[in-house]
Order: structure tokens, then C-alpha cells, then sequence
């Protein structure tokens, strides 16, 4: 049998939910009276309580990026009804494509926007929505998706303005990164998500680009305190999903190999989340209010 | 060529237009040609009929694993690979998959040319000579195996597909050895209406019994031929034999029980119904019967071709239990510190986990209005088992193996209690709800026709 060395960051084996209290979050410790090691214990609570608040001052500089994403989503947006009321096809196209960037690279977020999210990303429904204007802008190469643009428009500007005062936690951020890696691991064998416009690939590129900047501009820097072998084991997990991704068509994308890379890196994540403080990870829909 | 594509999209519009369950292949990104249907979306799925189960024991280990093997597109390479096609893709539960289609390589639902260039360019022989998709009910007892009756082992049949047809690295004994013993435990669905010698009771019609009688009658030009010659009644209706039928060469006798879900008929799928082989036997061999004896044997081959509960209804309850069968290879697999098999069983399920998840819709689908909070917890319940799974492969992996029994001890406590309940809460919210499935493949449809349209 081949031997492997165990990766100083190899996660043990992690509760679920409702198996009992084993294994639970140092932060959320129970009773210590009892125990010899209580001043110890109620140290190193006080240290993950105060990480956790300094966690949440880190996620206050993922606002600005995740505001200039939304912004240049609007500005895709924008240019879109601009080029329909030019005739312009391909550039309605191109701006549709713009548009999408900037929403996927936030989505580590935005989901979490739910009624928002179902306005401006349903499926399969081509009522509203980005692929509503897909399907009819690509597929059939018509024009006539100036309600539907307008709609776009007006959802991505009330969630613009919803994002300026929502409340950013580190927990939050690192489920809602958790979740789109997963995203990115689903079969796409059917053309994926936006299959009218080819762009299913792009959207996961973005995907994995926001999980990067969530986790280098939030978390990086506490678990490389903390572990610095798991700080590098998370930026390698992050550079091979982008590396698996740069395929030139999605037909060429070995998928199973971006199941298992992006089921490590968040096996990778839920073992960075007790270290700095945070609960286990939940990849339950985020809902924002 | 152009027939070929042309009736692809002829069959495919049809699909469209048509209110079916099923949905094909859409887009201009995917693996597969677009309009390959490959049914995966039936609610009503054949019933699988294990012989183990049925004597009153249960699968072994070895089912188990072949179980696995057949449904991970992991034992395939190449576009079957990236596609997520399986062997049980195909065959689904062990049955035929007679809306199976897929552009280029189908002449019509239910066929497949296997020798052609998406799965294996090395086996392309440029023909255009598809053969339909069989039913493994019963095969430990149909050899020799192929259409053509080509090879006499199951084991050397099984591996060809993989290797040649499917381009599929090389299985490891371990598997291929599984995958037969899985095979041979499927089972033919019981038919009441038959008793020992493949006799038909006494309850039979009287068209039936007249059907019986014409079927062991020998052709009034060749008195050494009968249908009942080479389909032997006591023996499967088969005599393990190649015949030259007027298909078109030498093909072996199919069996006949539960021949009622294998349509379409003859190799290559030419033949929808009982009538029409009925009549090209009496073309074929100009045995001379009259409109009542052709209605009495078609009779006949529906009483004999029966099955006990053909089909169910596919949903949580199915789903989890096959997915606990799978899973319980780990059971064995990692205390005997098997990582090949870990590795297999753990891609395996979660692949299936994951399928199952998207049976539960996001908020994304506003089709569903319903059970928000309940299919949000079903989704996130399935991906921890998905991540509780990966945990195990890579504690495997790793050699730390008391890790990976404690993840799937922890594997086993969710699947038996939170998460049939959570996933059983939400069902009436997901798409094993005839409704909510309806309304979701509508919405696509929608999607699709909008994408079609016309400009204005």
C-alpha cells in the first residue's frame, strides 16, 4: 500500500450535526468548573471570543470588493440596455457577460439575498432575470429583453444599496464561501447553469475567484497565525480549483477531479473554522435581511 | 449523415412539444450531443429484484460493491466519465432504459451504436449498426452474452464494455469480480401467471392458451423450427443458441420473461410492439397465420413476457436505501484498510447524494413556493453527508483509518436518523412530487423554447 504523509492540516474526524456534543467548537466550551485545566479553558475561550470579533472587524474589508462587484454587475447591466436600445446584439452580449462577473464573484455573499437573489438569478425560470435575458439574447438571438434589463437593472440597485449596511460577520462570509466551492464541485455534464450562453465555465472561474478574495482578504491572515500549513494547504486547494478551471471548454473539464478539489478545500475550511474562533460550517442557504 | 442528425432533432422537438417526464440534453456546452435523452428524470424507475433478497437473505458485500461499481462513472473513461454516465445509466436498475438516446449514436430511443467514436474513437468502425439497450433481469442465466452471443463469460463481457466500448481503465479483479456477482443477483421479476416448465396456468385466457398451443407448433415449412424450439419454455425460453432470424445475421435467443418492459424489440430495435415481431416471424418463415392466431400469440408473449410490480416510484425512501446499501461497503472496506475501494464507494455515494440534492430545489426555483426552511435543511443535511464522505476518503487516504471509522459511524447515525426524516419532510416540496417535478421540467422547457424562438 502507497503510504501518504498525513498533512499537518488533515482534519480529524468532524461532528455532524445532531451527533451529540463531541467535538463541538472550543467556543462554544461547556462547563468547566470541574476540570483542572478551567483557568486554561476559560484562556483560550476568551481568545477565540476576542479572534472571532477581530474576525468580524476582517470581514468589514470584504465590503468595498464586494461592493465594486455588485457595481460593476450594474454597470454590465447598464450597458446591456444600452446596446439593446442600439441594436446591438453582440454587444448586448458582451455586456450580458460583463454583467455576470461581477454577480458571480459575489455571490459568496449575495445569495444570502434571497428573494434579491431569486429576482435577479432564477432557474429554471425564464421569467426574471439574467437567464431569462440568456435564453432569448443567445439562444435565439433576439433583442426584445428591454423589461427584463430594466428589472435586472432596478434588483442589482436595491441590492447595491442593501449591501451598505448589512451586517458582514467571518462566519457568514466563510459559510457563503463554503458553499459556493461546493457549487463549483456540481455536474455541469447538462451545459450548467448559463448553457445558452456558454459562459457556465466563466461563472465557476468567478465562482472560485470570490471564495479566493473572501478567504484572502478575511481569513488568511488569522489561520496563517494559527497554522500556517493550513493557510498553504487552503491557497493550494484554491490555486488547483483554478487551475482545473483554465480548461478551454467545459467539455474539457475533468469534473470529478473539481468534485474532490472542492470537497477538500471544504474539508479544508471546516478545519480552519474552530481554530480562529468559529462555529462549524453551515452550508444551509444564507438568508440575509 | 444528415438522417441521422435530422432525427435528432425531429426526436427532439417531439420530446418538446410532447408533455413527457423526461428532459435531453440542452445547450451548446455540454459533453454530450445536444438532444441525448437520457431519462434520468422518469419518476416511475424499474423495479430491481435482487435474488438474495428475494430467497429471504441479503445482499452480501459483493452485490454491494458491484452495485457501486455499476453506477460510478468513475469505472468508464473518457466522455462517459465526464458526462457522469454509468453503466446503470443505461441499465437502469438492472433493466433496459428504453428512452436512452442519443444523437449520432441512436437510430431510434432505446438503441446505441456502442462501437462509435464519443466514447472510444479507438473502437470506432464507422458503422452504423446500433443494438438496444438489454435488460439484465436474470442474466446469470442468459449466457452467452452480447446480442450476437459473442463471448460465453459474463466476467469477459462485463470488462469489454468498460475497457473497449467505454474506454475505462482496466477494473481491478476486486471490482470486475463484484460486478459480476451483482449481475447475477439481479433477478427476473416474478409472473404469477406462469407455473413450473414455463407452462402458463390454468387461469390463462383462452387466446392465451390458444397462443401457447400455436408457439409449440411446428412451422408448416420446416417442421424442425417452432418458437418454442429456440425459445425453450422451460429454460428462460431461451436454448443459449444463435439463430438467423431474417434480422440481418446471427443473434442469439432472447429470453422472453418480463419481455414486456423491453421494448423495442429484435437487436436493433426495431420493432415496437409484440404484433410487428409476431409478423415478421410470420413474413420470415411464411408460417401462414391468420389475424386471430397472430392476436393469440401476441397474447401468449404478453402473459408469458409479464412481471410482479414493473415499475416504482422513485423517491426518499428508494433513494436512501440504496444509498445505505452502497455505503455499507465501508463497513468492511475500511477496516480492511481497502483505499480503492474507500476511494470508490466514497465518489460513488457522493456523487449520488449529490444527485439526490438537486431533487430538493434552491430558492432559485420559484416554481416552489412551499417548504422553504425544509428543503433548505434537506440540501445542507445531503452535502454534510457529501463532505462527511470526502472526510473519509481522505482519512483513508492518509492511512488514518480509526478517523475514517469514526466519519462514518457518524455517516451511519445521520442516514438513519436526521436525514430521512429532514429529507422525508421535504419531499411534498421536491421533485419527487409529480406537481412540483411537472412544473420544474416546464420551466426548463420554457427556458428552451424561449432560447428557440424566433426574433422578432
Amino acid at each position: 500500500m502507497k503510504h501518504i504523509d498525513t498533512p499537518a492540516w488533515a482534519p480529524t474526524a468532524v461532528p455532524l450535526p445532531h451527533c451529540g456534543a463531541a467535538g463541538r467548537p472550543a467556543a462554544r466550551g461547556s462547563p468547566t468548573r470541574l476540570f483542572p485545566g478551567l483557568a486554561l479553558a476559560c484562556v483560550t475561550l476568551a481568545t477565540v471570543t476576542v479572534q472571532a470579533g477581530s474576525l468580524d472587524a476582517a470581514a468589514e474589508r470584504y465590503r468595498p470588493l464586494m461592493a465594486e462587484e455588485i457595481d460593476r454587475s450594474l454597470t454590465g447591466a447598464r450597458a446591456l440596455r444600452d446596446a439593446l436600445l442600439a441594436n446591438d446584439l453582440e454587444g448586448a452580449q458582451q455586456a450580458w457577460i460583463a454583467a455576470r462577473v461581477g454577480w458571480e464573484r459575489a455571490e459568496v455573499f449575495t445569495s444570502g439575498f434571497t428573494e434579491l437573489d431569486a429576482e435577479i438569478d432564477a432557474w429554471p425560470n425564464a421569467v426574471t432575470g439574467f437567464h431569462a435575458i440568456e435564453a432569448k439574447l443567445f439562444g435565439a438571438r433576439r433583442m426584445d429583453v428591454q423589461p427584463e434589463t430594466d428589472a435586472l437593472i432596478f434588483h442589482l440597485t436595491d441590492l447595491r444599496v442593501k449591501i451598505r449596511d448589512t451586517r458582514l460577520t467571518a462566519q457568514g462570509l466563510l459559510n457563503g464561501a463554503a458553499k459556493l466551492a461546493y457549487e463549483v464541485g456540481e455536474s455541469k455534464a447538462d451545459g450548467g447553469e448559463s448553457r445558452f450562453s456558454g459562459t457556465s465555465l466563466d461563472d465557476m472561474r468567478n465562482n472560485v475567484d470570490g471564495v479566493e478574495a473572501v478567504f484572502r482578504i478575511v481569513f488568511a491572515a488569522e489561520i496563517e497565525g494559527r497554522d500556517p500549513k493550513l493557510a498553504d494547504a487552503l491557497r493550494t486547494k484554491i490555486d488547483q480549483l483554478q487551475t482545473l478551471l483554465r480548461v478551454p471548454a467545459l467539455g474539457r473539464l475533468d469534473s470529478n477531479k473539481l468534485r474532490a478539489e472542492s470537497e477538500e478545500l471544504i474539508v479544508a475550511f471546516q478545519t480552519a473554522a474552530p481554530l480562529i474562533g468559529l462555529d462549524r460550517l453551515s452550508l444551509k442557504d444564507l438568508v440575509q435581511r | 449523415m444528415w438522417s441521422a442528425w435530422s432525427a435528432a432533432l425531429l426526436c427532439w422537438l417531439a420530446l418538446i412539444a410532447a408533455p413527457v417526464e423526461a428532459f435531453p440534453v440542452n445547450g451548446n456546452q455540454t459533453v454530450l450531443p445536444v438532444g441525448t435523452e437520457l431519462n434520468e428524470d422518469a419518476l416511475d424507475r424499474p423495479r430491481e429484484v435482487f435474488r438474495s433478497e428475494a430467497l429471504g437473505g441479503r445482499k452480501s458485500y459483493l452485490v454491494n460493491l458491484g452495485d457501486v461499481a455499476f453506477s460510478s462513472p468513475a469505472i468508464l473513461g473518457g466522455t462517459a466519465r465526464q458526462a457522469g454516465i454509468s453503466c446503470s445509466t443505461c441499465h437502469v436498475n438492472g433493466a433496459s432504459n428504453p428512452k436512452f438516446y442519443l444523437p449520432g449514436l441512436s437510430t431510434r430511443p432505446g438503441n446505441l451504436i456502442t462501437t462509435g467514436g464519443l466514447f472510444n474513437f479507438r473502437a470506432n468502425n464507422h458503422l452504423l449498426d446500433p443494438v438496444t439497450i438489454p435488460s439484465l433481469r436474470g442474466a446469470r442465466y442468459l449466457a452467452p452474452y452480447g446480442h450476437d452471443g459473442r463471448m460465453a463469460s459474463l466476467r469477459d463481457f462485463v470488462r469489454n464494455v468498460i475497457v473497449n466500448e467505454f474506454a475505462g481503465p482496466e477494473p481491478s479483479p476486486a471490482v470486475l469480480d463484484a460486478m459480476v456477482v451483482y449481475l447475477e443477483d439481479i433477478d427476473f421479476l416474478p409472473n404469477p401467471r406462469l407455473a413450473p416448465g414455463g407452462r402458463l396456468r390454468p387461469q390463462a385466457s383462452i387466446p392465451e392458451q390458444r397462443g401457447e398451443a400455436l408457439f409449440a407448433k411446428p412451422f408448416p415449412h420446416d417442421p424442425s423450427l417452432s418458437c418454442a424450439g429456440c425459445h425453450v419454455p422451460s429454460g428462460a425460453f431461451i436454448d443459449h443458441r444463435q439463430h438467423d432470424v431474417g434480422s440481418g445475421g446471427l443473434y442469439k435467443t432472447p429470453t422472453l420473461l418480463n419481455a414486456d418492459f423491453n421494448a423495442p424489440y429484435f437487436h436493433d430495435g426495431r420493432y415496437e410492439t409484440y404484433a410487428q415481431v409476431v409478423a415478421h416471424f410470420d413474413r420470415t418463415f411464411d408460417i401462414g397465420l391468420s389475424v386471430r392466431d397472430q392476436d393469440d400469440l401476441v397474447a401468449y408473449l404478453t402473459a408469458i413476457g409479464d412481471g410482479q410490480q414493473p415499475y416504482e416510484r422513485d423517491g426518499v425512501i428508494p433513494r436512501l436505501k440504496e444509498i445505505m446499501d452502497f455505503a455499507s461497503v465501508l463497513g468492511a472496506a475500511i477496516p480492511a484498510r481497502d483505499t480503492e475501494i474507500i476511494d470508490l464507494v466514497a465518489n460513488t455515494v457522493g456523487g449520488e447524494l449529490r444527485e439526490l440534492t438537486e431533487n430538493f430545489p434552491t430558492r432559485k426555483d420559484t416554481n416552489v413556493s412551499g417548504g422553504s426552511e425544509e428543503r433548505n435543511l434537506a440540501r445542507a443535511l445531503l452535502k454534510d453527508l457529501v463532505l462527511c464522505l470526502r472526510r473519509i476518503d481522505l482519512a483513508a487516504t492518509a492511512g488514518r483509518f480509526d478517523d475514517a471509522a469514526t466519519e462514518y459511524a457518524n455517516f451511519r447515525k445521520l442516514t438513519i436518523s436526521s436525514v430521512p426524516v429532514a429529507l422525508q419532510n421535504a419531499e411534498p416540496w421536491s421533485l419527487f412530487n409529480p406537481a412540483i417535478h411537472d412544473a420544474h421540467f416546464a420551466a426548463l422547457r420554457q427556458m428552451t423554447e424561449a432560447a428557440n424562438s424566433a426574433g422578432h
